[in-house]
């Protein structure tokens, strides 16, 4: 009996191992094929995802912490091609939604599926509102013809919906000059979005991620990008844009620009201009910025300053020791410098001066004589002491130099030192303007202007500290100035006098270049003031660009300065001086 | 010879019994195979479970960073400047003029200084791994810790 059966045991022993036999061999085959290598790629591509992971941009913050940039979650809507039961619902939909051009998205939604073609993506930066509005839809859609068997029955099916982050900035209006926009790919363009773009976007990672849950790996801890506090004041900002809306509507000015800084550490609180962009709505930078107007002017747009330059040529003039506060001058309505014929604003004769009358009535006669005196060599050096002609190097993206001639330039003749010493035939920016005076509200000393007060990198803060761009002048000149200046506003009985405060400041209406020469019709009017005098806590710079009601500075200017400051003390805590005083005191 | 034979006859063992001991070593083996590749697959599927609930647990901070976001969104847009203007107003409240402003002294009061929003350079931030050991590390390495680590003290020391 055991042989009848042992073939048949044989048998199927022999076919059993020839099977396995023959599997052996073909797998081998498989293994060593040319196709090898194509196969092993397949078999990868279905085993992971080759992921980007992008950490979330850097938030930006105001000196109080309140936050003026953020990310919020938006989606990327697409269709799985495989999935699309009729592009034109998808079309209509997102046309209705989303606003999507219905063309479009029909287009893409009816790419017949292939190994190529599995998704497109119709739109992103899609609300989490627009979201749901779809999911809604599409799941009515689903409840009332799901059981339809119709070719063309009205579908949302093949829609997806991918989340990412993107820019936010709550304050919308408030400080956009200042901070910048970052686009739908996530560049940063002007102010801190593009000047720290690198630091705020943070590094993206590829990463391989298994999708078998027995090769899970602990994933790389991608830190979001480092996040900044400005030295901005949230409320100083809105409260100064306010102002200088009111001031542009009331002058009839063009444009205007308002910078407000802290002397002593070169902070600026706040930095107002003209036009302003929500940012939520970046998109429509084209139609606000339109014909190159600068995205940010106190940075990047220069001009002739005028009559506020001539604090700077009386502070060369007093450091250097030219003139003294009492130094007399006799105005005879004119002077000639360099061949140029130099007149008065009023081309009035004042008679005989001293320093301080020269700048309180504001005389380009007196300012052309006293540059004279300092001569050429001594004031140009002063002006770059001051930095004029070059970068103030504020950590904002755009800043212009400006231009300064000095002897030995090719367009420099002798007649620019009588016109530059009253801020004639010089290009300067508010910011310019803003730090070359902090020297003179800072016991000489010139600080940095700044914008970012601490970096925030993995939990860690990391505090900037001021810097000192130079001592152009003596502290001895810079109080002496100080007290000339806070003195003629007295005397003048300015109105830009802030009751209870004692501030030094300087009026300034500059004529426009043309190419025909200087226009008187129309003036960029300004006015740069400081104080507490006897502690300068905030410096503020005033620049409104052809105003229409009148085209003086001490008219329309120097009103601004006074309703800036008005608010500041109240923002920034500083008592009335005699209760400073006394609280110091005690 | 006789009496040889009927000596191995009398110690060899019956065949039933010989069939039996093979039919049992067999299920021994069998027993044995069936053991391991219980613990084995009863270990991968725990794995593979713990797996998915990472792999979910990913997606769920990644969920959680999003909405953290929003979240602080959200509140910076609700407590913006405008905002707070807006409420302010509606519950009567006015700017405050510069002469209405009274201040007075009050002992030990500190200006508060600038916005702290992470702790300062140099300051030690624990780096943990965001998985633990448990989770990645395979038998033969739990049991190498084991046998070969010292074992952890059973009272730990406390410093104040």
């Amino acid at each position: 009996m055991s042989n009848e059966f042992t073939w048949r045991y044989t048998t199927l022993g022999v076919l059993l191992s020839a099977l396995a036999g023959f599997i052996m061999v073909q797998m081998l085959r498989i293994q060593i094929s040319p196709q090898a290598d194509d196969l092993r790629l397949k078999g990868m591509a279905y085993s992971g995802n080759l992921t980007i992971i992008t950490p979330a941009r850097g938030e930006i913050y105001d000196r109080g912490g309140n936050l003026l940039a953020g990310n919020t979650t938006v989606y990327e809507v697409g269709v799985e091609l495989a999935d699309v039961e009729n592009p034109g619902t998808i079309a209509l939909g997102m046309n209705a939604v989303v606003g999507s051009n219905y063309d479009d998205i029909f287009a893409a939604a009816s790419v017949k599926p292939s190994e190529e073609a599995v998704y497109a993506s119709l739109a992103r930066s899609v609300t989490a509102e627009q979201k749901d509005r779809l999911e809604q839809l599409a799941g009515e859609m689903q409840k009332a013809y799901g059981d339809s068997k119709e070719q063309d029955r009205p579908s949302l099916a093949g829609l997806t919906f991918t989340p990412y982050l993107q820019r936010s900035y709550p304050e919308k209006r408030v400080g956009s000059n200042i901070l910048g926009f970052v686009s739908r790919e996530g560049r940063g363009y002007y102010g801190i979005e593009e000047r720290y773009n690198d630091q705020l976007a943070g590094e993206a990672r590829k990463v391989w991620i298994s999708l078998d849950p027995n090769q899970v790996e602990d994933r790389p801890n991608v830190p979001s990008g480092v996040s900044l506090i400005l030295t901005i004041d949230r409320d100083i900002q809105s409260e100064v844009e306010k102002i200088l809306d009111k001031a542009i509507t009331e002058s009839g000015s063009e444009a205007a620009t308002i910078v407000v800084m802290d002397p002593k550490t070169g902070d600026i609180l706040a930095m107002a201009t003209t036009p302003r962009l929500d940012l939520n709505e970046f998109w429509r930078y084209d139609e606000i910025f339109m014909d190159s107007t600068p995205f940010n002017r106190a940075i990047s747009k220069t001009y002739e300053p005028g009559s506020v330059f001539k604090v700077l040529t009386m502070a060369s003039a007093l450091d250097s020791g030219a003139v003294k506060p009492d130094t007399n001058f006799l105005d005879t309505g004119s002077i000639e410098v360099g061949g140029n014929i130099i007149h008065n604003w009023d081309r009035g004769a004042w008679g005989p001066q001293t320093m301080l009358g020269c700048m309180q009535h504001s005389l380009n006669v007196c300012l052309a004589w006293v540059a004279t005196e300092l001569r050429a060599n001594r004031f140009y050096r002063y002006m770059q002491a001051f930095g004029f002609g070059r970068l103030t190097g504020i950590d904002l993206a755009g800043e212009a130099s400006g231009r300064l001639k000095i002897p030995g330039d090719s367009d420099w003749y002798e007649a620019d030192l009588g016109t530059n010493s009253f801020g004639q035939g010089v290009a300067v920016t508010p910011i310019q303007m803003a730090m070359a005076i902090s020297a003179v509200a800072n016991d000489g000393k010139m600080v940095i202007p700044r914008i970012v007060l601490s970096f925030v990198d993995q939990n860690r803060q990391y505090n900037t500290s001021p810097q000192i761009a130079g001592e152009p002048i003596s502290g001895e000149t810079a109080h002496t100035l100080t007290e000339m200046l806070a003195t003629s506003l007295e005397v003048e009985s300015s109105i830009a006098l802030v009751e209870g405060y004692r501030v030094a400041g300087k009026t300034g209406t500059a004529e426009i270049p043309t190419p025909t020469g200087y226009t008187s019709s129309q003036t960029h009017a300004s006015f740069v003031g400081w104080g507490p005098v006897d502690d300068p806590q905030f410096l503020v710079y005033v620049w409104l660009e052809k105003p229409t009601t009148a085209p003086w500075g001490s008219v329309v200017a120097a009103p601004v300065f006074r309703q800036v400051v008005e608010r500041l003390v109240v923002l920034m805590n500083i008592p009335l001086d005699k209760d400073r005083r006394r609280l110091m005191d005690n | 010879m006789n009496r040889v034979q009927n000596l191995t006859q009398a110690y060899s063992q019956a065949p039933w019994r010989k069939q039996l001991q093979w039919i049992g070593l067999f299920m021994l083996v069998l027993i044995l195979v069936a053991l391991v590749a219980g613990i084995y697959l009863s270990v991968s599927a725990e794995a593979s479970s713990n797996g998915r609930a990472i792999q979910a647990m990913y997606a769920q901070i990644e969920r959680m960073e999003r909405e953290i976001e929003d979240q602080k969104t959200q509140l910076a847009f609700l407590t913006s400047n405008d905002e707070m203007a807006k409420r302010a107003e509606e519950m009567g409240f006015l700017l405050v003029n510069k002469d209405e402003v009274l201040y007075i002294i009050v002992p030990g009061y500190k200006r508060s200084g600038q916005v702290i929003l992470g702790s300062p350079p140099g300051s030690p931030v624990p780096g943990a791994s965001m998985l633990s050991p448990e989770y990645t590390q395979s038998l033969f390495d739990w049991l190498r810790e084991r046998i070969f680590e010292p074992a952890a003290p059973l009272v730990q020391e406390v410093r104040p």
